[in-house]
């Protein structure tokens, strides 16, 4: 455990720890564009220099290995100096390009040349020229102009996607990155690698010239595509997804996140249910609430039997809701639980169960002693009521044929894909803009929250519950995210004794929750409503972002 | 409290105003004659005949300007948008043929209801796209419609610009 000084402050590290990581742990800056924490270490683009008293000439630190009794100075005349003269050499043939660069912004570049250079180029000649806006991948562009060779995608395509692609062609000045011949970018981690870029070498298709970085704002979420739970930050403008970033999590992926869950927010860009439906037919939200409420009532009364799908899409909170109300009112109902067919798992992240919430679902549902049926066997029988949650049923077929069969039904969706098959249509919302929790496979609990206001006469599932509850006679005690996440800590043993506020930027582990409280929280006394909980979570996000970015 | 002030009891002559109408008709008579006479001295301008020149810093209507082909030399790079405080400038980005430019408007507007002609625009272009210096001062219009400027008018109004772009060793 070598004990060293940075800058006067002293840190004791583990054996074989980089001096810039231990910058890092005391938060001490040192610019850097070659090295990622997530990537294996190359110490080519000179940037982080330091000076040590282990060495008369700096050193890069992101290279050299923490001794007993160094002495590092990172802020010394001749480390800026040699920063200086490292990024004017870096920036030398740079097209200066950024207003029509998308990384302009977000750029190491950009802010490192404020930080220490701040000069005009002294460079009297022809800049070299290079490819620029060659499309290397299906999602990916790539400017050889702007790239500064610091190898991190080409790291990032050997070491962490496991598809050494990318690599380095010609000498000199002429160095640029480029795939092998007939191959190109295609892993389905390569948006990544555009994560990684420092500067504006690699930038995604998708968010090319879409917006500029500082209009954005970032929520900090959960990616749905699949069990694995990748946490992401939602970047948004004018109440538009415009891309979605991994988000550090060391709990969950890493720094990383699949192009697919990257991308799906495309799903919700058409075909949104934009209006409550009876029949096809558009009707007032409250209206209908009350004639599918008397309905109901009467087809239980009847003795008719119920039969629910739900959705391993929806939140802890919302299957909790909606369990509260159908256990209470429709005690033999019978449950099956729909959501996307399995897709194909891989080494680095992606799960083969392509829905987010599967593990957080069968906890709620154990809470209330439900045994779901498989949802291919639900039509064999005959359900006179059928309600379905959830917008992503549509690759299996099952639902729509339990609808079909069903006297009165009801979805409750945000996608109209089902087809007008119900006789009853609630508008909910997207993963996109709700709030609450989802478990994923790894029994990690993470926070999911919302980045785009609730369109039209979209509601939250929870509220729609809470309106038929209140209708049918049976009002829930909360229906607010938070407060109903209070009541499922007593509910659900999962949960038991865990605060909201215990699940962090990280999420939390249930293994790793704190000891069950003697005094269990009263579920009415968390209550709070969405909003004061959103305003709350604003302070949150700042918070978490300010953290993450440090790090 | 206030100060008491003693109002002075006009006298007859002032009473009968005769003294002020007379200063008064003297001053008028002598523009009237001084003007009908010696015409120099008019500060009047003879709207709509005459007209008056701007001075060269005056910004009214923006316009767009060409580059040498006649194409659009903004990017699209949303400085102007983002330095605008009256958050009039609308663009939309989109690719262009020319691999040298890469980006360039598909639609560039401008709320005239909301510009207050602070030139902050023109003064964040880094390519010398977007001017306010046509001269022209904003005429009121009919409906709001028209009080929106989309690319096309804002080129019509526009001008090759010979100034360097990306730096001088392109």
């Amino acid at each position: 455990m070598p004990t060293l000084k940075i800058d006067g402050r002293e840190i004791t590290v583990e054996e074989g720890t980089r001096v810039i990581e231990a910058a890092d742990a005391l938060g001490i800056p040192i610019p850097r564009f070659c090295y990622h924490p997530g990537l294996p270490v190359a110490a080519n683009c000179r940037m982080c220099l330091v000076e040590t008293n282990r060495s008369p000439k700096p050193v890069p630190s992101c290279y050299d290995i923490c001794q007993d009794g160094m002495e590092v100075q990172t802020a010394s005349e001749k480390v800026k100096e040699a920063r200086r003269a490292v990024l004017e050499y870096t920036l030398l043939n740079h097209p200066v390009d950024c207003p029509i660069c998308d990384q302009a912004g977000e750029c190491d570049l950009q802010d490192l040349y404020f930080d220490y250079d701040c000069k005009p180029s002294r460079h009297a000649f022809r800049k070299a020229h290079k490819p620029k806006a060659r499309t290397i991948g299906p999602r990916i562009v790539y400017d050889a102009e702007r790239c500064i060779n610091c190898t991190r995608c080409v790291r990032f395509c050997e070491d962490v996607a496991g598809a050494p692609q990318l690599r380095q062609v010609h000498r000199g000045e002429k160095t640029y990155i480029d795939v092998f011949p007939g191959t190109e970018l295609d892993n389905p981690y390569s948006l990544c690698a555009a994560d990684v870029c420092p500067v504006g070498a690699l930038t995604p298709k998708d968010f090319r010239f879409k917006c500029r970085v500082w209009f954005m704002k970032g929520v900090q979420s959960v990616c749905g595509e699949c069990s694995r739970g990748c946490s992401v930050r939602l970047d948004t403008f004018k109440n538009e997804v415009q891309r979605v970033k991994p988000r550090h999590n060391p709990n969950v992926n890493q720094y990383w996140a699949c192009d697919a869950g990257r991308l799906a927010y495309h799903r919700f860009d058409e075909g949104r249910l934009a209006g409550t439906r009876i029949r096809g037919e558009e009707v007032a939200y409250f209206d209908a609430v009350a004639r599918f409420a008397d309905a109901f009532q009467e087809a239980i009364g009847g003795g008719k039997q119920v039969a629910v799908v739900l959705s391993p899409f929806m939140t802890c909170e919302d299957a909790f809701a909606a369990l509260t109300l159908l256990k209470a009112k429709a005690p033999g109902a019978v449950y099956a639980v729909g959501g996307r067919v399995e897709g194909e798992a891989d080494d680095v992240l992606a799960r083969a169960d392509r829905n987010p919430n599967r593990a957080g679902l069968d906890k709620v549902m154990g809470a209330f002693g439900i045994q779901p049926v498989p949802l291919d066997t639900l039509h064999e029988a005959v359900h006179p009521v059928v309600l379905v949650f959830g917008f992503e049923h549509e690759e299996q077929n099952h639902a729509r044929m339990a609808l079909q069969a069903a006297e009165l039904s009801a979805v409750f969706t945000s996608l109209d894909n089902l087809g007008d098959v119900e006789t009853y249509a609630f508008p909910t919302v997207t993963p996109y803009e709700t709030y609450g929790t989802w478990l994923n496979e790894f029994e990690v609990l993470q926070r999911v929250r919302p980045a785009l206001k609730v369109p039209g006469e979209a509601r939250q599932a929870r509220a729609v519950v809470a309106d038929l509850a209140e209708r049918l006679g049976a009002p829930l005690d909360v229906a607010s995210a938070p407060g109903l996440f209070d009541a499922m800590a007593v509910a659900v043993e999962a949960f038991s004794g865990l605060k909201l506020d215990d699940v962090g930027p990280f999420g939390i582990k249930l293994s790793e929750k704190p000891a069950d409280p003697s005094d269990e929280p009263d579920a009415e006394e968390g209550a709070e409503s969405d909003d004061g909980a959103d305003a709350e979570d604003a302070a949150d996000i700042a918070e978490e972002t300010a953290a993450t970015e440090e790090a | 409290m206030g100060k008491l002030v003693e109002r002075p009891e006009p006298d007859v002559i002032i009473q009968s105003y005769l003294p002020e109408v007379w200063n008064g008709m003297k001053r008028t008579s002598r523009h009237f004659f001084a003007n009908l006479l010696m015409k120099k001295g008019i500060a009047t301008i003879q709207y709509p005949d005459e007209k008056v020149t701007y001075p060269p810093r005056f910004r009214g209507n923006h316009r767009l300007m060409h580059r040498e082909d006649g194409s659009v030399r903004c990017v699209a790079c949303y400085l102007c948008s983002t330095a605008c405080p009256a958050d009039c400038i609308h663009i939309v980005a989109g690719e262009t043929d020319d691999t040298d430019v890469e980006k360039a408007p598909t639609v560039f507007e401008i709320d005239h209801l909301r510009c207050i002609f602070c030139g902050f625009c023109e003064e964040a272009c880094p390519c010398d796209a977007i001017r306010l210096d046509s001269g022209e001062h904003r005429v009121p219009a009919f409906c709001r419609k028209d009080e929106m400027s989309g690319k096309e008018d804002l080129l019509s109004r526009g001008a090759p610009s010979v100034s360097k772009q990306g730096g001088e060793f392109k």
